[in-house]
């Protein structure tokens, strides 16, 4: 090709994503695949970040993006463009196909699964999110936060609108519109004393821009003047943020995170992997909730799944490849590689947060963390760090700020130590947790925590 | 020949013209194309391999005072202008807002082509091969190692391959290209009915570089990941229980130690971190806007970050401020010498940028990352170190680790550990937990062998996240007069 012809390419006019999936489709279709899956992506997203009450920067992407899985005589390949021109998207099939022809059949082939599929509803949309004024909230947060106490406040606010197409080789056609609003914003007291607040929604008239602000400057001006705290075993109330992120029980409920050995519910199918209270379920779609999709990649709609109620650990998350070799059926949570969570929700608890502390009587209460490891992930083995507000909890109150700890524990064990669950939950997305989640406070008894030499 | 990116040199050099022209004080393009190939072994059997590209143009402006960033693979002139409307409104708004204004540092122009060899071209590699490849790392895991079983192993390895081409309202026009090869491998052991977790490298850090295949043949994986599969197995089967109390000296390998110049100087060292601009995810820094010459350690500690090393994961020549790249000593002697620098900081501290400003992809904003952090090597041998210790720990590798959000309490939790009496390494210890404040431990280190080592790790930072390729370095050290604890 000449370097002319080559800028022509280039330039040329871009396909919207429903003619992209369709295009790579039909090319995919006429090389002689068996089955293709082709997920189309146009998103739109806009940001605004701040630091030291300053807009620091404000950042729009648009991007129109593929996801495409092919199989020809069980062997497997799939693919990712952000290229969704004709000629790209062709060139693209063509070479994901001529990969997949030298690979191996796959032992662990299943075919797509067949329609008809029935989709209900669609995600949870608001168009109003589009033309949000981000800046305008940025500000209401950081008044409201500096009102509460705060000095300084940092962080950022997240709109986006995502139209999801899906064509697939058996039968599946389907468009889904999903969008979110999510603020995080930190304020300090002082450089040793801070808080987080978080909002996060699907739709714009559930936005508290000023109550997330207040919240993060109430907890800041309540840090200030942190003690230390001996090393031991506590009562530890976590709050939402923490208790989504600390217990990841629904990805590790993925068969194929089971099938690999790098979870904590190996061979616990069926048993009981914590207090009577525990549940939890995975969501395609929770109704007014945050984020969700009506279809997952290989098209099969997305529904409700139990992964733990009564304590018990109920049901993996699979896909149609995952189903086969556990003889099971799809939860409609591919990834055409690992079946993964859509939306987590936690069971409400019967408790109030007040009347938790209260009751627990004796003990901490983390607000937020950070740097989750594991020394062990079979084992569920692993350390975090709590960030921003905690607490020492005596005779039922609140009475000081602490700082400089870190918990090290275990996730089965602390499973079996939940004492309460909160009856109310908020929805947590942001930087230590990728995945919407519904998610209560929790008290876990015996918490192991530790802290640094030298601090 | 124009090489294919250079097709698009018009777009950028249109963004960035008409970004002038619209009144920006500063603006610059970036039209950024990457492509990747990674395949997963788990088990002995191919998963789906993945292939993917990203294509497209970035743009940061300046406008009074206000900074925006818009990024799209919907590439025209037409769309370029559009986003340029916005983001002009954006940043006026940005800047209404603020009563700090934001500025970039004055830098020398460049005009320069660079890119780093390829004996073996990535392109050449296939799916097949990389599957092949896996396979005969894999078959070395298949039978017991020291009795100990690895019931399950999940083995990536890819490529990808990064070409950009950028320029900015400064003048300068630069072309860059880097392949990179990568290794990551994550296995379950069995060993007398209990499971550990380990990966190999341990720490979840993984192997490769930049440069092609050749860089991969170098590594010989299918002797190194079965030696390192077999070094862990003294942790897994280890029953004594650390030496919880007492203080005592300790020596710590490179991978351990490599990790901790990262975490404890190369992020604390961010100046957008110290400037608070990354306050609400990745955190701030304990260190201040006077803390260059800061006593942080002992005479002994030194560390550095320097992106040119050749084959390194982190490598590059010139950052995405178009910024000639540099090695930066951060801490010299104990004291802090340097933050990592991008312009706006440079501005900031009125200094020149030292070069710190990468972005991942086309549609990320360049922030300050780390390139290659590592502790210099220092001129004992690891034999001469253990000789002198009478009581201590000698932590070779670790697992679990994590580090408070100003980079003060860190934790490493040891996989392969032994307990050192009268300049011998004895028992191995199970799990011993080192927990300790930065000062405290760079204050402790009394001793650099001559064994400096690299592995790679992608570095997390950034809303939204981006995760940059990195190598972290050290020789095994000697610290003195620390403590352990147990999990």
């Amino acid at each position: 090709m000449s370097e002319m012809q080559t800028v022509a390419a280039s330039a040329q006019k871009q396909l919207n994503p429903e003619e992209a999936a369709e295009l790579a489709l039909t090319e995919a279709k006429n090389l002689g695949c068996s089955d293709v899956s082709v997920v189309a992506f146009d998103s739109s997203e806009s940001q605004v970040r701040f630091s030291n009450n300053n807009v620091t920067l404000v950042n729009n992407v648009r991007n129109i993006a593929l996801e495409v899985y092919l199989s020809k005589d069980k062997k497997r390949i799939l693919g990712g463009t952000f290229n969704p021109n004709p000629e790209g998207i062709k060139k693209f099939v063509n070479n994901l196909f001529a990969s997949c022809q030298i690979l191996p059949p796959s032992e662990s082939y299943a075919p797509l699964p067949e329609g008809p599929f029935h989709y209900e509803g669609r995600g949870n949309y608001d168009q109003k999110i589009e033309d949000a004024p981000l800046t305008d909230y940025v500000k209401q947060a950081i008044d409201a936060s500096l009102t509460a106490g705060a000095e300084r406040v940092s962080g950022s606010l997240n709109a986006e609108s995502t139209q999801i197409f899906i064509r697939t080789s058996a039968g599946a056609s389907a468009r889904d519109l999903y969008s979110s609003i999510l603020l995080n914003a930190r304020a300090f007291a002082s450089d040793e004393a801070s808080g987080h607040g978080l909002s996060c929604t699907s739709f714009l008239s559930d936005f508290r821009p000023e109550k997330s602000g207040a919240s993060a400057g109430e907890f800041a001006k309540k840090s200030l003047y942190p003690k230390t705290l001996p090393e031991g075993t506590y009562n530890v109330i976590f709050s939402p943020t923490v208790v989504a992120n600390i217990f990841p029980i629904a990805s590790s409920a993925s068969a194929f995170a089971i099938e690999s050995g790098i979870s904590f519910l190996v061979d616990r199918l069926e048993q009981r992997i914590g207090v009577q209270t525990l549940a939890l379920e995975d969501q395609g779609v929770y109704k007014g909730g945050l984020g969700g999709r009506i279809f997952d990649d290989e098209g099969v709609a997305t529904g409700s799944t139990e992964i733990v109620g009564d304590g018990t650990f109920r049901r993996m998350l699979h896909n149609a490849t995952t189903a086969k070799k556990f003889d099971s059926k799809t939860t409609g949570n591919a990834g055409i590689i690992q079946p993964r969570p859509n939306t987590i929700v936690f069971g409400e608890g019967d408790i109030g947060l007040d009347e938790m502390i209260k009751e627990t009587r004796n003990g901490l209460y983390v607000t937020n963390n950070w740097y989750t490891r594991y020394q062990n992930i079979r084992t569920g083995d692993y350390s975090t760090v709590p960030r921003d507000a905690a607490f020492r909890i005596e005779e039922g109150e609140i009475v000081e700020p602490i700082a400089g700890i870190r918990v090290s524990d275990s996730i089965p064990r602390q499973l079996d130590n939940i004492e309460f669950i909160s009856s109310s939950r908020e929805w947590i997305k942001w930087w230590e947790v990728d995945t919407p989640t519904y998610a209560p406070s929790m008290m876990v008894k015996g918490v192991h925590v530790t802290k640094a030499v030298g601090s | 020949m124009m090489s294919q990116i250079s097709q698009n040199q018009d777009f950028v050099d249109y963004a960035v013209e008409q970004a002038r022209a619209m009144g920006s004080e500063y603006a610059e393009a970036r039209y950024e194309r990457s492509s990747e190939v990674t395949c997963l072994l788990r088990n002995g059997v191919p998963e789906p391999a993945v292939m993917g590209d990203a294509e497209g143009i970035g743009m940061r402006l300046i406008f009074e005072g206000g900074l925006a960033f818009a990024a799209t693979n919907e590439v025209s002139k037409e769309g370029i202008r559009a986003l340029l409307d916005k983001m002009i409104r954006n940043a006026k708004s940005a800047a209404s807002f603020s009563k700090e204004k934001i500025h970039f540092s004055e830098e020398e122009c460049h005009v320069e082509k660079w890119s780093v060899d390829e004996k073996k071209k990535l392109e050449d590699v296939s799916v097949e091969s990389l599957i092949s490849f896996l396979k005969e790392i894999d078959a070395t895991l298949k039978d017991p190692i020291k009795d100990v079983s690895f019931v399950n192993r999940l083995l990536f390895a890819g490529y990808d391959i990064d070409e950009k081409i950028y320029a900015n309202s400064d003048g300068s026009h630069l072309e860059g290209r880097v392949p990179r090869v990568s290794y990551f491998g994550l296995l379950t052991a069995l060993y007398s009915g209990a499971t550990t977790t380990v990966s190999v490298p341990p720490g979840y850090a993984g192997l490769g570089g930049t440069g092609g295949w050749e860089v991969m043949d170098a590594l010989n994986l299918t002797t190194l990941v079965p030696k390192g599969a077999g070094e862990t197995t003294n942790g897994i089967k280890a029953v004594a229980k650390p030496p919880t109390d007492e203080t005592l000296d300790m020596i710590l390998g490179p991978g351990v130690a490599g990790l901790t110049s990262h975490e404890s100087c190369g992020h604390p060292g961010e100046a957008d971190r110290i400037l608070g601009r990354e306050g609400a995810q990745a955190g701030e820094s304990f260190l201040k806007d006077n803390s260059i010459g800061m006593q942080i350690g002992s005479a002994e500690a030194y560390v550095s970050d320097d992106p040119t090393i050749p084959g390194s994961m982190g490598f590059y020549l010139y950052d995405d401020e178009g910024v000639k790249a540099r090695k930066r000593g951060l801490i010299v002697a104990g004291k802090f010498s340097e933050f990592l620098q991008n312009r706006a900081t440079a501005y900031h501290y009125g200094i020149k940028s030292n070069g710190s400003s990468r972005a991942v992809r086309f549609d990320r904003e360049p922030i300050i990352r780390m390139g290659n952090t590592f502790i210099e090597p220092g001129d004992w041998t690891f034999e001469e170190m253990l000789k002198e210790v009478k009581r201590g720990v000698y932590i070779k590798s670790f697992m679990e680790w994590n580090i408070d959000d100003k980079r003060l309490n860190q934790r490493y939790v040891g996989l392969e550990a032994y307990i050192i009496e009268n300049g011998q390494l004895k028992d191995a210890v199970k799990n011993p937990v080192f927990e300790i404040t930065t000062p405290k431990y760079w204050g402790s280190i009394d001793a650099r062998a001559n064994d400096l080592e690299f592995v790679s790790a992608t570095c997390g930072k950034g809303d939204p996240m981006q995760g940059a390729p990195v190598f972290t370095g050290a020789p095994h050290i000697r610290l003195r007069g620390v403590r352990v604890g147990a999990r």
